[in-house]
């Protein structure tokens, strides 16, 4: 009976166990908690590792072209479609998505759910030749089909 | 008079509906728990009914299957206006990694109105409960403009 009294006294003067959220901010998660997933466009190397390993194809990738020279990438995150399974971090090589602890995921727009980032990427250089090259590999490409040619003609012959 | 009393007594009571639309489960473990003494929703007047007619909030989890699609409808036909749906998780917005099956026929926007949605796979409770206070005053908003329809409908008569 005693203890008894005892934690019903305690009780009256303990805090409530009640978290009073709305109030207060909203309490951390736990360690390693994957919530909104944050990106920096600026370390980003477009290899599109991320969208092959979604499972639920949460990213778009748009590429426009700024010039004849540079692309303008551009990476949208839908956090409603997202598992927050952490793949697209593991295997972001050059740590450019990391899931934060933001789990207040809550709005009332479709842009409210959305992280978008872009970056200019120059585009590869095409290879240069000179005419000479050129003629030079179209006949020896020439070359090549009539042998194979010649080759087919005999077989059927036989 | 009274209905001015009713509405002052109906804004501390929104009362939760909830949907399962093919949910894993996840999302409703979390919904629950939000009524339970540690997250206590109740002291903000939400409480969990068992009839879609007494409903002010409907939240719907899971990617809306088939099997679930029509009974779905169905229910949300029965809540009486004006009323606020959530969308728990990142199922019923996108299908999540469901995306493309051909057992759902999402996303929820399709079959009604999305009030407010939570991301998060599942969503914490703290996020369920900012959603749900979000939902109650848009739910006041519309009952407001509501009433003032009515009003303005009554004076035409009149």
């Amino acid at each position: 009976m005693l203890p008894y009294v005892g934690r019903a006294l305690s009780n009256l003067f303990r805090k409530p166990a009640t978290e009073r959220f709305p109030k207060t901010d909203a309490p951390e998660p736990a360690k390693n908690y994957r919530g909104r997933l944050s990106y920096d466009p600026t370390k980003c190397i477009n290899c599109g590792q991320c969208i092959r390993v979604c499972a639920p194809q949460a990213m778009t990738r748009t590429i426009e072209d700024v010039d004849s020279e540079t692309q303008k990438i551009t990476f949208t995150f839908d956090m409603t479609s997202c598992t927050y399974c952490g793949l697209c971090a593991d295997f972001c090589s050059q740590h450019t998505i990391t899931m934060s602890n933001d789990y207040m995921i809550v709005g009332t727009k479709p842009e409210d759910f959305m992280v978008t980032g872009s970056f200019l990427k120059k585009k590869p250089v095409a290879p240069k030749f000179t005419p000479e090259q050129i003629a030079a590999m179209k006949a020896a490409a020439a070359k090549k089909k009539a042998e194979a040619d010649a080759a087919k003609a005999a077989k059927a012959g036989e | 008079m009274f209905q001015k009393m009713i509405d002052d007594s109906m804004k501390r009571s929104p009362w939760i509906f909830h949907i399962n639309a093919g949910s894993c489960n996840g999302c409703d473990i979390e919904l629950v728990s939000v009524l339970t003494p540690r997250y206590d929703a109740e002291r903000f007047g939400f409480r969990l009914t068992g009839s879609p007619r007494q409903a002010d909030i409907v939240v719907v989890s899971g990617p809306i299957t088939l099997q679930s699609r029509d009974r779905m409808i169905r229910t949300l036909a029965q809540v009486p206006e004006p009323f606020c749906v959530v969308s728990l998780g990142s199922c019923p917005r996108s299908g999540n990694v469901f995306k493309g099956s051909y057992a759902i026929d999402g996303p929820l926007e399709k079959w009604t109105h999305v009030d407010v949605s939570v991301g998060g796979c599942t969503p914490k409770p703290e996020a369920i409960i900012a959603a749900l206070a979000k939902a109650s005053a848009i739910l006041e908003e519309k009952r407001k403009a509501m009433r003032q329809a009515d009003k303005a409908d009554k004076e035409k008569r009149s």
